[in-house]
C-alpha cells in the first residue's frame, strides 16, 4: 500500500524524466500507452508517477500528495516551497536574467522607477529587493515578456534564456544573470524520512546515470 | 453587505460532531499524559502585545502574525505560539517559582498566510515546556513525552528526528563567513539544497575537511552512527560538545525504551530563530508536513528579564487528527445509546430515568417532537440510536431495541436498578 509517487513536469522535462526513471527499471508502459489515466502505475518497483503543469509539481511535493518529483530550478525558486532539493539533474539548462534594452546597460542606477514584466513575479521582486536593494513595479505576464519593454510595458524583464536569440532579435540584452536554471530533483520533507529506502533508490539511480553521463563525481553523497 | 455572511476566511474552519469529538478525545488524552509527568496546565491570553513576539532576536516573522491596535494605539497579535507567552509567563508572575518549572498548554494559535496542505490559519497546539533545567535529562524528557503523546493520540507509525543547533555553530566559527552567509547557508542545509550549499561554498576559502562536512552536512541523517561517523573528524569543542549532547539524549530515550522511535538528522536546522540546542521534528505517514516540532530556547526567557534554560516541544491536534484520518485509523464516533419519549402521565418518571441512566454513563437523547413512539422509533433508526424507551407511566415502560425490533416491558423499579439498556 506504500507506493513512491512521484510528481514529473509536463512538456520540455517530460521526456527527460520519463527516460531516466525508465533506465533505473521503472516500467513506464502504462505511460506510454496511450490513454487516458493520470496516475501511472509499476506495480513491481510499487512506484506511482503522475505529470502536471511545471509550476504545480513543488505543490504536490510540499503538501506530500506526491513523495518526490522532478522540476525546474525557475519554479522551485518561484514558488519558494518546503522541501528537499537534492540533486541536479543538469538537463534543461538556462538562465534566469535581467534583460532590456542595450542603452540601459551600465546606466541601470540612473532609473529612477523600474517597472518590470514578467512570469516570475517572486523572483523579480527578491532580486531587486535583496541582491540589488531596491523597489520595483513588477508586473505580471504569461508569456512573451520581450514584448512589454518593446512597446513600453516596461523598461525590463526578468525571464528565462536559452540561446539568447529572442532577446537579440529584440533589441534586448542581457543585464544580469540571476541563477542558473536547470532540472533539479525534489523530496517531500517527511517522506525522505518515512520512506527513505525507496527515496535513495531513486537518488541513486538517478545519480549512477548523471555520473554515467557526465564522468564527474562532484556530486552530494547520501 | 451580507455577501460573505454564509462563508467563513480563508485558513479557519468549523469543527463538526465527529471531528469535535475526535479533537478532545485526543486533547484529553494529551492533558492527562501531560499532567501525568508534573506538567500542569495554563492559559494564556488569544491576544498579546505585538512586543511580546518581535522584540530581541526578532522571533517571529511580522509578516506571519494578525494585527490590530487597542485603544492607545499599540499593536496587538493573535498569539502565533504558546511557547514565548509561557517564557513571559516564567520570568514575571512565577519569577520567584524554584526550578524546574513545568508547563503544558493546549490551545489555539494563529498564522496568517501559513495555511494549505492540512494547515490551516488558526490551528491548536498542544505542548509542554521545561524551564530552568539545562540537561540532556531535560532534553531527553521532552522527547520522551512527545514520543508518548504521539501514542496516546492513536498514531504508531511515526519517527522523530533528533539534530542539535549548535554542532553547526561551532563548525561556522571555524569559517569567515559573514552573518548573512550564514543565515543563507543555514536555511539551504535545512532544505537539503545540495546544489546551494555547493554553490555558496565554492565561493568561500576554508580548509577541505571543513568545505567537505559542510557540504555533506544536508545528507548527515539517519541512525545514531551518523555520530560516530562525524566524531571522528576534527572538530572544535563547539561541535563535539553537541554531539555528546546528542548522544547522551539517545542514551537516556535508549534506556526510556524508545530508541525505535528516534533518528538524528545533523542537518536539522531552521526551527525557530530562537532555538539554541537540541532541536527534533516528529513525522508521520499521509501528512506532508512535521506534526511535532521542539527543541531547546536557552535565550528566549531573559528577553523577558530571567535567565533560565529552556526546552520543550508543540504537537499540531489537527495535523494529528489529519494523521489518523489518513491512516483510516478506528476513529470512535459520539453516538446516542438511547431516546426516551414518554406520554403526559409518565413524564415525571421519564425525567427521572433520564437523569438516572446518564448517571450510569449512558448518554440519553430525550423526545421533543411529543410525536408518538413511531415517529421517534423511526427518528432513531435514521439516527444510528440504539433504543428507544417509551415510558407510558411509572409501571408501564417499553424497550424497543432498534436492530432486532424487540420490545421488552418493564417497570421503572427494575428498570433503575442497575440494567444497563
Amino acid at each position: 500500500m506504500n507506493y513512491l509517487t512521484i510528481a514529473l513536469s509536463k512538456g520540455r522535462l517530460a521526456d527527460l524524466s520519463i527516460e531516466m526513471l525508465e533506465n533505473m527499471g521503472v516500467d513506464c508502459s502504462e505511460y506510454k500507452n496511450p490513454s487516458r489515466k493520470l496516475i501511472f502505475t509499476d506495480e513491481k518497483n510499487g512506484v506511482k508517477f503522475f505529470l502536471v503543469k511545471p509550476a504545480d509539481v513543488p505543490t504536490y511535493i510540499e503538501y506530500g500528495a506526491a513523495d518526490l518529483g522532478i522540476a525546474g530550478k525557475d519554479t522551485l525558486l518561484e514558488e519558494d516551497r518546503h522541501l528537499y532539493e537534492v540533486l541536479n539533474l543538469g538537463f534543461g539548462a538556462c538562465k534566469m536574467v535581467l534583460a532590456g534594452p542595450a542603452e540601459l546597460q551600465g546606466k541601470l542606477d540612473q532609473l529612477n522607477n523600474k517597472r518590470v514584466a514578467t512570469k516570475y513575479p517572486k523572483i523579480a521582486r527578491e532580486y531587486f529587493e535583496h541582491k540589488r536593494r531596491e523597489s520595483i513595479e513588477v508586473i505580471k505576464l504569461n508569456g512573451s515578456v520581450e514584448l512589454a519593454p518593446l512597446v513600453g510595458l516596461s523598461e525590463l524583464i526578468v525571464d528565462l534564456v536559452e540561446s539568447g536569440r529572442t532577446l537579440k532579435e529584440n533589441g534586448l540584452v542581457v543585464l544580469d544573470v540571476i541563477a542558473g536554471i536547470s532540472a533539479r530533483m525534489v523530496v517531500n520533507r517527511v517522506s525522505i524520512k518515512m520512506k527513505s529506502d525507496k527515496v535513495n533508490w531513486v537518488i541513486e539511480g538517478l545519480k549512477k546515470q548523471l555520473e554515467a553521463r557526465k564522468g564527474e563525481s562532484s556530486l552530494p553523497k547520501f | 453587505m451580507s455577501k460573505w455572511k454564509i462563508h467563513t476566511p480563508e485558513g479557519v474552519q468549523d469543527i463538526l460532531f465527529d471531528e469535535c469529538a475526535l479533537k478532545r478525545n485526543i486533547e484529553d488524552k494529551l492533558r492527562g499524559l501531560y499532567r501525568s509527568y508534573g506538567y500542569f496546565e495554563v492559559e494564556t491570553p488569544t491576544i498579546e502585545f505585538y512586543d511580546v513576539f518581535s522584540s530581541g532576536t526578532g522571533l517571529i516573522p511580522q509578516e506571519t502574525m494578525f494585527k490590530f491596535f487597542d485603544q492607545q494605539g499599540r499593536i496587538l497579535v493573535l498569539r502565533p505560539d504558546i511557547t514565548v507567552p509561557v517564557a513571559r509567563i516564567s520570568a514575571t508572575k512565577y519569577r520567584e517559582m524554584p526550578y524546574p518549572m513545568r508547563f503544558s498548554y493546549i490551545g489555539n494559535v494563529f498564522r496568517y498566510n501559513d495555511y494549505g496542505g492540512g494547515k490551516q490559519s488558526e490551528f491548536t497546539q498542544a505542548g509542554v515546556e521545561v524551564l530552568g533545567a539545562g540537561t540532556s535529562e531535560a532534553d531527553a524528557e521532552v522527547i520522551a513525552i512527545a514520543i508518548n503523546a504521539l501514542k496516546a493520540a492513536g498514531l504508531d507509525n511515526f519517527k522523530l528526528d533528533i539534530g542539535q543547533v549548535e554542532f553547526f555553530n561551532g563548525l561556522m566559527d571555524e569559517t569567515k563567513l559573514s552573518d548573512e552567509e550564514t543565515d543563507l547557508l543555514k536555511v539551504m542545509i535545512d532544505r537539503k539544497d545540495y546544489v546551494g550549499v555547493e554553490e555558496l561554498l565554492g565561493k568561500c576559502e576554508m580548509g577541505a575537511d571543513l568545505k567537505k562536512l559542510i557540504i555533506d552536512l544536508p545528507a548527515l541523517f539517519g541512525s545514531a552512527d551518523v555520530i560516530d561517523r562525524v566524531e571522528a573528524l576534527a572538530l572544535n569543542k563547539r561541535s563535539l560538545d553537541a554531539l555528546e549532547n546528542i548522544r547522551q539524549v539517545l542514551n537516556i530515550l535508549d534506556d526510556y525504551g524508545l530508541s525505535k522511535y528516534v533518528s538524528v538528522d545533523l542537518g536539522m536546522l531552521k526551527g525557530l530563530n530562537y532555538d539554541t540546542g537540541i532541536i527534533f521534528r516528529g513525522f508521520t505517514y499521509g501528512i506532508g508536513f512535521p506534526i511535532l516540532t521542539g527543541g531547546r530556547y536557552d535565550r528566549l526567557v531573559e528577553e523577558f528579564g530571567r535567565q533560565c534554560p529552556a526546552t520543550g516541544f508543540s504537537l499540531g491536534v489537527s495535523m494529528i487528527m489529519t494523521a489518523l484520518q489518513r491512516q483510516k485509523a478506528d476513529i470512535a464516533k459520539p453516538c446516542i445509546d438511547s431516546i426516551v419519549c414518554y406520554s403526559q402521565k409518565g413524564r415525571k418518571t421519564a425525567l427521572n430515568l433520564c437523569g438516572e441512566l446518564r448517571r450510569q454513563g449512558l448518554i440519553i437523547e430525550l423526545d421533543l417532537s411529543t410525536g408518538g413512539v413511531d415517529a421517534v422509533k423511526k427518528y432513531a433508526a435514521g439516527k444510528n440510536i440504539g433504543g428507544v424507551i417509551n415510558v407510558s407511566d411509572e409501571e408501564t415502560i417499553e424497550i424497543h431495541d432498534i436492530a432486532t425490533g424487540a420490545v421488552n416491558k418493564t417497570g421503572i423499579s427494575e428498570l433503575v436498578k442497575g440494567c444497563r439498556i
